[in-house]
């Protein structure tokens, strides 16, 4: 493998990597508007919680005994553990569901500030991280392209994450029902759906998907007071690119801004972030609904 | 140590009391009461650790010169503000000065916060001394001579020395540089300091790519991709925030660390994170003006050291001499100016006049304020080691290099630019 | 008019206002001139929001246009007199508003406070990232103006804003709130009610939609660059962090604070805010974790902020003083 292709492997991995956590992240925030028309701004805390307590779990299970092959598993617990957090903040919002949504969004907006005090209480002002523990599954190398084989197992599961997901909807009573709700609520609920329950499942499950994305990141990145904040913008440039609401649109906002990143920063450094902004007000401006939304507003 | 907003040290001052006689000094009326110092620290953000380190360091400080009467027989008493951006920051420096009547202030380490406040400082004329956020690159019309104000060393200190051990070291055995920098002042500055450095020496140099991330960002992989597609020869760096880690371990990762010449001049903030598993050896590494593990520190170093590490269970970070430097010298001043009035609570144009030319023996050694209020202090750096007790790397011990800031930053009155042309480098 | 117990409370609470300086500690005077700021900024911002139904959540961009304006008038093109700057930011704000607002007013909801989200962003990284023109992190400088074209020579920078700048903005803040009453209380200001309640109707009765939003947008453009020369000229910088996501978040946060739904809300709102955020800070470190608990709160229990609730307290009393006059309110 030449020199330049190499080179071009690894920024391809690397912005699809990156769009794979972007993914997991922006998924939820889909799931959650899809369903509950609420646009949590809380979804990076909920990605840097579980990046943190991922770091907390991980070192106490390896500590305990447990081999670094675990790892991967141990991350997925850590974000399923951290998703509990997921039904009292849905109580939470639930009594703000019958009023303007600009409530719904200042809630999560509360929450954004909570959390960040919360993360410096329990875990300090320093920056955690994990050692390279992720290197145990190895590398997958050809010439000069390298990848660890943790990355591709990042990708796999974002992959397995979104088929699940896509599977759910279609072909499940639940998700049936879930998509129903998100139509037409009141309709849905003339049917005998328990809109309560599924907005609670909903939005706990949205939460999930952000607790395991940042779960997921932290062995290759690190956790940082300023992570929830930060994250927030790209995951939103994410689902308004692929459209509100939709899972294939999240998916494609992911690959999109992750790749328009890695893109970027090899042909022009400088132009990164601005990149992502100017293609977020122009898929606002073109096609307002995103790449895979429904026209509605 | 989660701190409390006012630090009231009354049971140190009891034992203090107790333990030792405090001198006898003109018993004043405003002996009695304490000496407030204000601190204004980041504690949440991406300079949280840095103001962390800075805090306990002055809690420390105060815990010991307290327990030795204070200063000039007051107790210190220490009422903390958070740093947080200019606006707020003003605001907070104000209650401190107006509301709180503090004695001095002391803290700030982001640049355009300490840019901000400069100004209200001498407006105020409450005398306040900076940790950290000079930058002598395209400020000097702000503040040419202020009174109050005390300021840290330049910001490109640390660069500067980079640069001089780079081309002292490594010499003929690189040829294409690399840069991965903040984007933002700092980072920008050090980056065209070093390369500036290069051509004053004329050290042959091709920059194959310069990366800028955004402050703070997580997501290098891209970076380091780029980086390794580039291929350098050598890698310049001025990272310090939770990314430096992280790019560490995403480059090690890509095996970008491998057989390429690392230069990170300011490396101490995140040192304890620079583990072993992904930091390689024989990097040119900074710690700025402390290193906690330095074979040649001070009892006092030690001692602080060993505190700080059995309290916290951490290392403290260079900020934390910054801090100590800032209170010391204040304590020193203010003692010199009472004896100097037999024993009386000088006047702020005292406690100036003391300061400067001062100089103090500070946690990482010698510190001092020149008479246009900019420091001068001790910066220390090496190259990377895994020969030790920790986990992450350290400096070894046989190549350290210290330098003073003296042969590092520009004269007062200098265009910084100019002087790095022309300045007489010991190299 | 507003009904005469209301302007009864607001002169007296101007008049409060005003002798602030006279009687209170200099720090409250310092600490209130941002207030004025964001008073200005927010009267503007709630055209947008309460009375147009859009929820802009990028109006910092505004504030920070219009200290960047104040740092390239007094600063770099070196012309101190702050009517000027004044001026030069109300210009800005309008040359900025009609460009993005044409572009957002195409959206309601969540779209259009998402396109502003991204625009606020957008700017932030320009600020950011073009650092030879704009300082960068540095942010841009803001020298001391002129008021008037009065030097005040003998005041010091500190003086001079807990002073004659403190009275300068009060004033300011009064003719910017008697200027935003006479626009909501004229058939514009119907007519944007009309569209936030029911856009469809309004546009089958003749109300222009897109143009009506684009007016209000413009407006609270305007008025959010005064309201950031205010902030600037108080810190004497204009830097990125101005029109960071979260600053804007906080515009939200006072309106809400204070009452969307009635004139004077966001008013009050910015000043419990200032007075609440300044007590927090010397009281805790987590001081975000309060101020986000009393965000939730508020949003849960006093939908109509606190003004609301002083409008709800008033009634009551009002009834119980006076049970035969009350009378119809007129809340936005």
């Amino acid at each position: 493998m030449s020199a330049a292709t190499s080179a071009f492997g690894n920024i391809l991995i690397g912005g699809i990597f990156h769009a794979a956590v972007l993914f997991l992240v922006a998924a939820g925030l889909q799931l959650v508007f899809g369903v509950q028309k609420i646009v949590n701004l809380a979804c990076g805390s909920f990605y840097a919680l579980g990046a943190y307590f991922a770091i907390t779990f991980v070192n106490f299970a390896l500590s305990a005994g447990l081999p670094s092959w675990t790892l991967l598993a141990l991350l997925l617990i850590a974000g399923l553990l951290m998703a509990a957090v997921g039904p009292p903040i849905e109580r939470l919002l639930r009594t703000v569901y019958d009023r303007d949504e600009s409530f719904q969004l200042l809630l999560t907006f509360a929450l954004v500030l909570m959390f960040q005090d919360v993360f410096r209480f329990v875990w300090g002002a320093n920056p955690r991280s994990l050692d390279n523990v992720h290197l145990i599954y190895g590398k997958w190398a050809v010439g000069d392209f390298s990848v660890p084989v943790y990355n591709l197992m990042v990708i796999g599961a974002a992959l397995i994450a979104a088929f699940l997901i896509g599977l759910f909807l279609r072909r499940t009573n639940f998700g049936r029902m879930l998509r129903a709700t998100a139509e037409n609520r009141a309709m849905a609920e003339a049917l005998g759906v328990n809109v309560r329950a599924i907005y609670a499942a909903v939005f706990t499950l949205g939460t999930l998907l952000g607790t395991i994305g940042g779960a997921l990141v932290v062995p290759t990145a690190a956790a940082s007071l300023d992570m929830a904040v930060e994250f927030v913008i790209e995951a939103f440039a994410v689902v308004v690119i692929g459209g509100l609401g939709s899972m294939p649109g999240a998916l494609a906002g992911a690959l999109l801004v992750g790749l328009i990143r890695a893109g970027s920063l090899v042909v022009y450094p400088e132009f990164e972030i601005l990149a992502i902004y100017l293609i977020v007000i122009g898929v606002l401006l073109l096609k307002p609904s995103g790449l895979f939304g429904k026209p509605a507003a | 140590m989660q701190v409390s907003r006012r630090v009231l040290l009354t049971s140190m001052a009891a034992t203090g009391a107790a333990a030792i006689a405090p001198g006898v000094f003109a018993p004043a009326v405003s002996q009695s009461k304490p000496c407030r110092i204000g601190i204004l620290a980041p504690r949440s953000g991406i300079a949280a650790s840095a103001g962390e380190s800075g805090l306990r360091a002055t809690e420390w400080a105060v815990e010991k010169f307290n327990a030795g009467g204070g200063i000039a027989g007051r107790k210190i008493e220490l009422v903390v503000e958070e740093e947080t951006n200019p606006k707020d920051t003003i605001e907070r420096f104000q209650k401190l000065v107006q509301q709180e009547k503090v004695d001095c202030v002391q803290g700030i380490v982001s640049t355009g916060v300490g840019l901000a406040l400069g100004p209200v400082v001498e407006e105020a004329r409450a005398l306040t001394i900076y940790w950290d956020g000079t930058t002598q690159d395209g400020v000097d019309e702000t503040l040419p001579n202020p009174k109050y104000l005390f300021r840290s060393t330049d910001n490109e200190c640390e660069a500067v020395m980079s640069s001089l051990l780079t081309i002292k070291h490594w010499k003929g055995q690189f040829k294409t540089i690399a840069g991965i920098n903040p984007d933002y002042s700092y980072g920008r500055n050090n980056m065209a300091a070093f390369v500036a450095l290069l051509k004053r020496f004329d050290i042959e140099h091709e920059v194959v790519t310069e990366q800028w991330p955004k402050v703070g960002t997580m997501e290098l992989t891209s970076h380091v991709a780029a980086l390794k597609a580039a291929k350098p020869d050598l890698i310049f760096s001025s990272l310090l925030f939770a990314d430096l880690p992280i790019f560490m371990k995403q480059a090690h990762a890509a095996e970008l660390t491998k057989g390429t010449k690392l230069v990170f001049p300011a490396a101490g903030w995140q040192h304890t994170l620079m583990k072993k598993d992904f930091t390689p050896e024989g990097m040119i590494f900074g710690h700025n003006t402390l290193y906690f593990d330095n074979p040649k520190a001070t009892a006092m170093q030690k001692e602080f050291v060993a505190w700080y590490a059995d309290k916290f269970k951490d290392y403290p970070n260079w900020e934390a001499d910054r801090a100590y430097f800032a209170i010391a010298s204040y304590k020193q001043a203010v003692e010199k100016a009472a004896n100097a009035r037999g024993g009386a609570w000088p006047a702020i144009d005292d406690v100036i006049a003391a300061l400067e030319d001062s100089s103090v023996e500070s946690l990482g050694g010698k510190g001092s304020w020149r008479k246009d209020h900019i420091a001068d202090q001790t910066f220390v750096q090496g190259f990377s080691t895994h020969a030790n007790k920790y986990d992450f790397v350290t400096l070894d011990p046989a190549r350290i290099e210290t330098m003073y800031s003296t042969e590092l930053q520009k004269p007062a009155g200098a265009n910084f630019w100019d002087w790095l042309k022309a300045a007489k480098f010991q190299i | 008019m507003m009904r005469g117990s209301a302007l009864l409370l607001v002169a007296i609470a101007t008049l409060s206002l005003g002798l602030v300086p006279i009687l209170a500690p200099p720090f409250y005077a310092n600490l209130l001139v941002p207030f004025y700021g964001y008073a200005i900024a927010l009267l503007g911002f709630n055209l947008l929001f309460g009375y147009a139904g859009l929820l802009s959540f990028g109006h910092a961009l505004f504030l920070g246009i219009g200290a960047y304006a104040a740092a390239v008038i007094a600063g770099i093109w070196g012309i101190k007199e702050f009517e000027v700057v004044l001026v030069g930011a109300a210009l800005a704000g309008l040359a900025a508003a009609l460009p993005l607002g044409w572009l957002a007013v195409r959206y309601t909801g969540i779209f259009f406070g998402m396109l502003t989200l991204a625009f606020g962003m957008l700017a932030h990284s320009i600020l950011f990232k073009f650092y030879h023109l704009t300082g960068g992190d540095s942010g841009m400088r803001i020298p001391r103006m002129r008021l008037f074209g009065l030097e005040f020579a003998a005041y010091n920078k500190i003086e001079l804003l807990a002073g004659p700048f403190y009275y300068y903005c009060l004033t300011l803040s009064v003719l910017a709130a008697f200027l935003m009453w006479r626009i909501v209380r004229s058939p514009f200001g119907l007519h944007l009610r009309s569209l936030r309640d029911n856009a469809q109707k309004a546009e089958y009765l003749g109300v222009r939609v897109r143009q009506f939003r684009l007016a209000a947008f413009t407006i609270s453009g305007i008025y959010g660059a005064i309201g950031g020369a205010i902030l600037g000229f108080r810190t004497g910088l204009a830097d990125p962090e101005l029109v960071y996501w979260t600053h804007s978040g906080h515009l939200v946060f006072m309106t809400v604070l204070g009452g969307f739904s009635n004139f004077l809300g966001p008013v009050v709102g910015a000043l419990a805010m200032t007075l609440l955020q300044d007590q927090l800070q010397s009281l805790t470190q987590y001081w975000r974790f309060v101020l986000g608990a009393i965000l939730a709160l508020v949003v849960i229990f006093l939908p109509r902020g606190l003004a609301g609730l002083a409008s709800d307290v008033g009634l009551r009393l009002g009834r119980r003083w006076a049970p035969s006059a009350a009378g119809a309110r007129d809340t936005a």
